[in-house]
């Protein structure tokens, strides 16, 4: 039955579970950060570039960022079905909203490659 | 011999009411329940999140650029109001994020009475404020 429920003919219950799904995650790597931050208290330049350097950490921070694109969509998403009755200018805002979220996925990927 | 007066017929009534029903849309007549708070607080900072995401990349980006950028971005973030706003941001991620185990736990049945949904309600309003304030303390320090 769960396992039912999560197959393509209930794409809400998808949307549902990706949206708790890449909370968790956002949350996890948020207490990572901090600790993360705390631990090495990064001060000058030079320590910032390292706070970034391992590989490890950047692949999290992708992950990070891969699961923040999936989670602001199906958010802001919501909010344009609720807010926005025109069914014209939801879809574009929709469309503009995913175009965003590639650009943004682009540019921190390119980020965290360089 | 009673004469009844003729009744309105409800469709009638109904559409009568429609017209004279009290319009109210004053919010400030509207209290909302702290349940409904924290859930509208969630959505409002998850949007505001969500429009300073270029912000937060082209700061990454400049902070990580060179070393005569990254003091431009320290410079910037010390100018007072930046600060400011700094701190607004760090509440709404906050709230989201306290906001949004809340929600995590009422996924998975915990907390889930109205009086519990209560409480846990002003739990994440004041945790919200606690996190705000340190780093507030850490910025001014």
């Amino acid at each position: 039955m769960l396992i039912e429920l999560l197959t393509k003919r209930y794409p809400g219950m998808r949307a549902w579970l990706m949206q708790r799904l890449t909370a968790l995650l956002l949350a996890i790597y948020s207490v990572m950060a901090l600790v993360r931050f705390l631990l090495l208290q990064p001060n000058g330049y030079e320590a910032w570039v390292d706070f970034f350097q391992p590989c490890w950490w950047r692949f999290a921070s992708w992950l990070f960022w891969v699961s923040l694109s999936i989670h602001a969509w199906l958010g802001v998403r919501d909010v344009f079905k609720d807010y926005v009755p025109n069914a014209h200018v939801r879809s574009v805002l929709l469309k503009l909203l995913v175009v965003m979220l590639w650009l943004y996925w682009a540019w921190a990927t390119w980020l965290l490659l360089v | 011999m009673k004469n009844n007066p003729p009744q309105p017929r409800p469709s009638a009534r109904a559409t009568l009411d429609q017209k004279n029903r009290p319009k109210n849309l004053n919010l400030l007549t509207i209290s909302l329940p702290i349940n409904a708070l924290v859930s509208i607080l969630h959505r409002a900072t998850g949007c505001v999140l969500f429009l300073m995401l270029p912000v937060i990349l082209l700061l990454l980006q400049y902070a990580l650029a060179s070393a005569q950028h990254f003091e431009t971005v320290l410079a910037i973030l010390h100018a007072p109001v930046i600060k400011l706003m700094l701190i607004g941001l760090a509440w709404a991620f906050f709230h989201h994020f306290f906001a949004g185990i809340r929600h995590l736990a009422m996924d998975v049945h915990w907390m889930r009475t109205l009086m519990k949904a209560r409480y846990t309600s002003k739990v994440v309003l004041v945790l919200g404020v606690i996190a705000t304030l340190l780093l507030a303390i850490k910025l001014w320090m």
